[in-house]
């Protein structure tokens, strides 16, 4: 994937925003996980936007603008790259990844952390890093806590901002299969996951891993949600 | 061993890649028919251009005998595009807890039947159970795998039995295809680890192998006459430090047998 002409886009982005309402997401997760700093960026392929949103201060945002580390970060421009989440200790030998931690440093910023790369159906694509000050053991044993957490969180949150973008909202209603629908409409009428199993002789994961496919299309944190939405699109008939 | 190969290092691994689309034509290309592009004796499809994961098994030689290829259920995957039909024309499982496994092969080739260290059924299971780890550890919980049905007899003799399929069989080539759904937990991994008797770490570091690749013979042995050179000196240190007569003695006696065992002028010539 083409990676340096999504990553020119940056340098606006960055400016600080004004009353950021995914701000205010990020430090609620910031808080949830226990963690130091959470920064989001993401590029909108159909817009041609990029899209960026941090806990940091803007003292911290604006030198980072500044110095352009937006086209060099390897967290950014590498790690959205992979398919599994990357610790920062494999970008230790990366020069790029020195020049801004050395920076981010006198700004109190620690280089212990990771960036969760989210790929979405219509060539989308972000990454949402997080940083901690915790020693590298301690570290390991929380990242291993929050990871799946955090892997759906970044999934929504990549989402939500693809979404501001009207053109995206219309391409993006949820594509449900006959099985998810199938799966919904029964957790309307009250069966629980182990019901529905036997109902359709599957497992009780496999009922579980659509109910999960579901949340993810609409945008639900919760099964309860999910299936009001799915009332709400006409998917569904209430239980 | 397993290596990772992902976007990250590719760039340090061309010739493992290279034997890994090569093994994929002869496996998806030439034994199980599959409507795949070879080209230059590699099977390679848009989704490599996409940075997968790869998961490649190396044999003590460091040759390949097995792969599998992870991809993001959120994002461009098989199963949302060229394996449609498996799916019935319905819409993919979308999850970023679950990822997508393709490609998984090894080379009966290479490889010998029975359970043994280079046997094929050793080779699969190492796979499967580095397939399952590197998912866990990204907190990907669960995997759909696309296979075909002499896999899925595979998986179920390994303690890999899958936990539920999605859509149905559908043709690809000489054989069928269909998607088997795996959870990536500790009981699964265990079952499979306890079946091929492999209790050790099956990754290996990518530094161990670019040092592999980069690997010289060190230079011949240091010439015999250097050698003498610094006996030599070691002769003219033991005369010079010599306190006493007796050590004295001592020293030039050395630096004689030593003249005497190297038949030259050069060795001791004090």
């Amino acid at each position: 994937m083409a990676n340096t002409d999504l990553m020119d886009h940056f340098d606006l982005s960055f400016v600080p925003e004004r009353e950021d309402p995914f701000k205010d997401l990020l430090l609620k997760m910031r808080e949830k996980f226990g963690l130091d700093h959470v920064a989001y960026a993401g590029f909108n392929p159909i817009s041609g936007t990029t899209h960026g949103h941090v806990t940091y201060d803007d003292e911290w945002t604006r030198h980072y603008a500044k110095k352009g580390f937006f086209k060099v970060d390897p967290t950014l421009n590498e790690a959205r790259r992979s398919v599994a989440p990357v610790d920062w200790s494999r970008l230790e030998h990366n020069k790029n990844f020195t020049a801004v931690f050395r920076d981010a440093h006198d700004f109190g910023i620690t280089d212990t952390g990771m960036t969760i790369p989210i790929r979405g159906p219509f060539g989308d694509m972000g990454g949402l890093s997080v940083n901690s000050r915790l020693s590298q053991p301690e570290w390991r044993k929380l990242k291993q806590h929050i990871i799946t957490d955090l892997q759906q969180v970044a999934a929504n949150v990549h989402d939500l901002v693809m979404q501001s973008n009207p053109l995206m909202r219309a391409l993006s209603a949820p594509h449900l299969s006959t099985r998810e629908v199938e799966i919904l409409q029964w957790t309307a009428a009250g069966k629980s996951q182990q019901d529905i199993g036997d109902i359709l002789s599957i497992s009780h994961r496999t009922v579980e891993v659509h109910l999960r496919s579901s949340r993810k299309k609409l945008q639900a944190l919760t099964t309860v949600q999910a299936v009001g939405r799915a009332i709400a699109l006409g998917l569904v008939y209430p239980g | 061993m397993i290596l990772v190969i992902d976007a990250l290092n590719k760039h340090k691994f061309p010739e493992i890649m290279r034997e890994m689309f090569e093994l994929r034509a002869r496996v998806f290309g030439d034994r199980m028919g599959w409507d795949v592009t070879i080209k230059d004796g590699m099977e390679r499809d848009k989704f490599d251009d996409m940075d997968p994961s790869y998961a490649v098994g190396l044999n003590d030689e460091g040759q390949v005998v097995s792969c599998v290829r992870a991809l993001q259920t959120t994002g461009p995957h098989m199963l949302a595009d060229v394996f449609s039909a498996i799916l019935n024309g319905e819409p993919p499982l979308r999850s970023a807890t679950l990822w997508e496994s393709t490609r998984f092969c090894v080379d009966t080739k290479r490889l010998a039947r029975g359970k043994g260290r280079s046997s094929v059924s050793y080779a699969t299971c190492e796979l499967m159970i580095a397939s399952l780890e590197a998912a866990k550890e990204a907190g990907v919980t669960d995997i759909v795998t696309v296979i075909d049905p002499l896999m899925d007899r595979i998986l179920k003799r390994s303690g890999n039995t899958p936990y539920g399929y999605v859509g149905k069989q559908a043709d690809m080539g000489k054989v069928p295809a269909l998607a088997a759904l795996l959870d990536c937990t500790e009981e699964r991994i265990a079952r499979i680890r306890a079946f091929a008797d492999i209790h050790h770490d099956v990754f290996i570091a990518e530094d161990e192998i670019v040092a592999a690749e980069n690997y010289q013979p060190a230079a011949q042995p240091v010439d015999a006459s250097e050698r003498v050179i610094d006996l030599k000196g070691y002769c003219a240190e033991q005369i010079d430090a010599a306190t006493t007569d007796h050590e004295r003695g001592a020293a030039l006696a050395l630096q004689q047998v030593l003249f005497d065992k190297f038949h030259s002028t050069r060795a001791c010539n004090a």
